[in-house]
């Protein structure tokens, strides 16, 4: 079969020595990220492109994508053991996952939980590889009507379930579109909003406002909060427990749980804008649902651990099927790692598969070795994270704050986008306090410009008509379900954490 | 201060949809769309969005919640990270990096010198290793003439 070929094409480029060796420094980096509350994957990312840059193209994208769905495991170990999610989508984790820690079963916990990121990591992997194919395929049939409406798409779904408040959302991703407008316009070689300044000629960059957004603004955010000030008590005791392994009932309790989870979170992980957050809050709605005893839910069910576990691995494996074959991020976090792929010349999307098959496959493939590494890591590695929780933000905080800096300076070399992170750092920070969300910034900054291509393109092969969006059956699909998921978006927003 | 953010974006907004309407045409001199469209589309919709946004928190009369006890350490943060970035250009990389290393300690970490002072050289060293010997990427130069 072509599938078997495709994937061991894939395989034969991510079982090089170099390329395991970035995908186990991602799984790593990606884990302490995910460790750090406060502190996401699109920041990890972020702050670490611009080490990626002297790297083959296969190998930095195979780290940096580690980053991301390592993130989701790390998460969960301060949510079980601190009680304070690492991620927004192990916020879950915490309803069960603490409890357990307190009732002296942190390591079946922590066990019970890199057994179901594997599981629901894996899972969406697997899915990955049989539809990333179909949608490829459906996808040729696309023209710039259609990439438009599905950029469109993506904003509009990220907006509409992401932040306190979709209004903000707007205004946020509408700000995002403007930066992107920025430097010369390609189409007639136009500057644009540049003032003359020879340092906006080539348009904002993204990687300094992905960083002061997300970086320097959430660490901002964090100390106003008082994170610095609350050092690192209040840690459950993690000891070397005899009973270090899970039992049999925890097995029998979470076997449907695992299956139904997965694929749960891997079908909303595909929908743009909903995301691991989501797709976690669900899984444990459902499984709560689903369980013959739902009282025992929030006072240390399995279940309620695993469920949403499994599904925000899922998920943030679904969140790679539009991003790989589209080209559409829908989340922050993708659009990062689209906007890395960008960087390196590869644009993602149906021809992806077919033009660059050795980078698609190989990255598909380094994501089964990943969530391998990640399943053994978890396991035998948590005492030494365990270490890691106990270096106090105070001093964590400085120390980012320089890598971001310095990470900054030494893409361009330029002093003037290490202002301009500054400045994104507390723009961000005021963001995060009103309820603005700084990833429709970046989603829109990366998308905007492959937007107006495409609406312009569109406009001149429809003579200016707008009826072209109404009149192609992909087109109308592609409104239909914006439309579907835009109506389902309050039902949805129901299971977002509530801002503190 | 949440109205006053959302009003700041609305009259960059402003500025923006002006220059927008007043450099940039419509139409190219070819007849297709010009380097003007987009930006007007967007800046009017950022207009319309802040508006709508502004009416609706006034009418809400939604408070902002009181300000965190913290709001003063933020600021000092955000302040010597600002040095931090003019000092990169007077000092360089790694002299820089040890100053803002051990000013910022010495405020969010006062009574352990030692500690402070270990941590403000072992990691900018360690970053100068990491950036300029093994990925050979840039570190801001000084102007001082400093060895390194």
């Amino acid at each position: 079969m072509d599938l078997f070929a495709d994937l061991g094409l894939g395989m034969s480029v991510a079982l090089t020595p170099a390329n395991l060796g970035f995908l186990m420094i991602g799984a790593v980096v990606g884990m302490v990220v995910g460790i750090i509350p406060g502190f996401g994957p699109s920041a990890g990312i972020a702050i670490l492109m611009p080490l990626t840059f002297g790297m083959d193209p296969i190998g930095a994208v195979v780290m940096l994508a580690a980053i991301y769905y390592a993130a989701m495991y790390g998460g969960t170990i301060t949510s079980i053991l601190l009680n304070t999610p690492g991620e927004s989508a192990t916020v879950a984790s915490t309803f069960d996952g603490y409890p357990l820690a307190q009732q002296g079963r942190a390591g079946p916990a922590l066990v019970m939980q890199a057994v179901a990121s594997f599981v629901g990591g894996t899972v969406g992997v697997i899915l990955i590889t049989l539809l990333a194919p179909l949608f490829s395929q459906l996808a040729r049939g696309f023209g710039p009507p259609e990439y438009f409406l599905l950029a469109m798409m993506g904003m509009l779904c990220l907006v509409v379930m992401v932040g306190s408040d979709w209004r903000y959302g707007v205004i946020s991703g509408l700000i995002g579109f403007a930066l992107g407008t920025v430097g010369i316009d390609l189409e007639t070689g136009q500057q644009r909003f540049t003032f003359g300044s020879p340092h906006l000629i080539g348009g904002i960059d993204f990687i300094p406002v992905a960083i002061g957004l997300f970086g320097l603004g959430e660490l901002f955010y964090a100390f106003y909060q008082g994170r610095h000030a609350s050092g690192s008590g209040g840690i459950v005791q993690y000891q070397r427990e005899r009973r270090f392994w899970p039992e049999a009932r925890d097995w029998v309790e979470t076997r449907v749980t695992l299956v139904r989870a997965s694929l749960l979170g891997f079908a909303v992980g595909v929908i743009p804008g909903a995301g691991a957050t989501i797709a976690s809050l669900m899984a444990y709605s459902v499984e709560k649902s689903a369980s013959k005893e739902p009282e025992r839910f929030g006072k240390g069910a399995m279940a309620g651990l695993v469920g949403p576990e499994t599904a925000n691995n899922a998920a943030s494996a679904g969140a790679m099927v539009p991003l790989l074959t589209l080209g559409i991020p829908g989340s922050a976090s993708t659009a990062v790692l689209l906007a890395a792929f960008l960087l390196w010349g590869l644009r993602p999307g149906p021809l992806l598969m077919s033009q660059n098959p050795e980078f698609a496959w190989g990255l598909i493939a380094s994501m089964y070795l990943g969530n391998m590494a990640l399943l053994l890591l978890n396991i035998f590695a948590i005492p030494l994270f365990v270490l890691m929780l106990r270096v106090p933000y105070r001093i964590l905080a400085p120390a980012v704050i320089v890598l971001c800096t310095i990470g900054t300076y030494s893409v361009h070399g330029s002093i003037v986008e290490t202002w301009l992170m500054l400045i994104a750092g507390v723009v961000g920070f005021f963001m995060k306090l009103f309820g603005f969300s700084p990833a429709a910034v970046v989603l829109a900054l990366v998308l905007g410009p492959l937007a107006e291509e495409a609406l312009r393109q569109t406009l001149t092969i429809s003579r200016g008509s707008f009826a072209i969006f109404i009149e192609r059956p992909l087109s109308i699909w592609i409104v239909a379900i914006t439309l579907a998921v835009i109506a389902a978006a309050p039902l949805m927003r129901r299971f977002q954490p509530r801002a503190a | 201060m949440r109205l006053a953010f959302t009003a700041t974006i609305l009259c960059l907004a402003v500025l923006y949809t002006y220059w927008a309407f007043a450099d940039l045409s419509f139409l190219s001199s070819a007849g297709r769309l010009g380097p003007g469209f987009f930006p007007r589309f967007v800046g009017l919709l950022l207009i319309a969005a802040c508006v709508l946004t502004l009416a609706g928190d006034l009418k809400e009369r939604r408070a902002d919640a009181g300000l965190s006890s913290f709001w003063r350490i933020t600021v000092v943060v955000a302040a010597l990270s600002g040095a931090f970035v003019l000092l990169l250009e007077i000092l360089g990389g790694p002299l820089a990096m040890v100053v803002y290393m051990l000013a910022t300690l010495v405020v969010l970490n006062p009574g352990r010198s030692v500690q402070n002072v270990a941590i403000s050289i072992g990691f900018p060293l360690a970053l100068f290793l990491l950036f300029d010997r093994w990925l050979n990427a840039s570190i801001p130069p000084d102007a001082l003439g400093l060895p390194w």
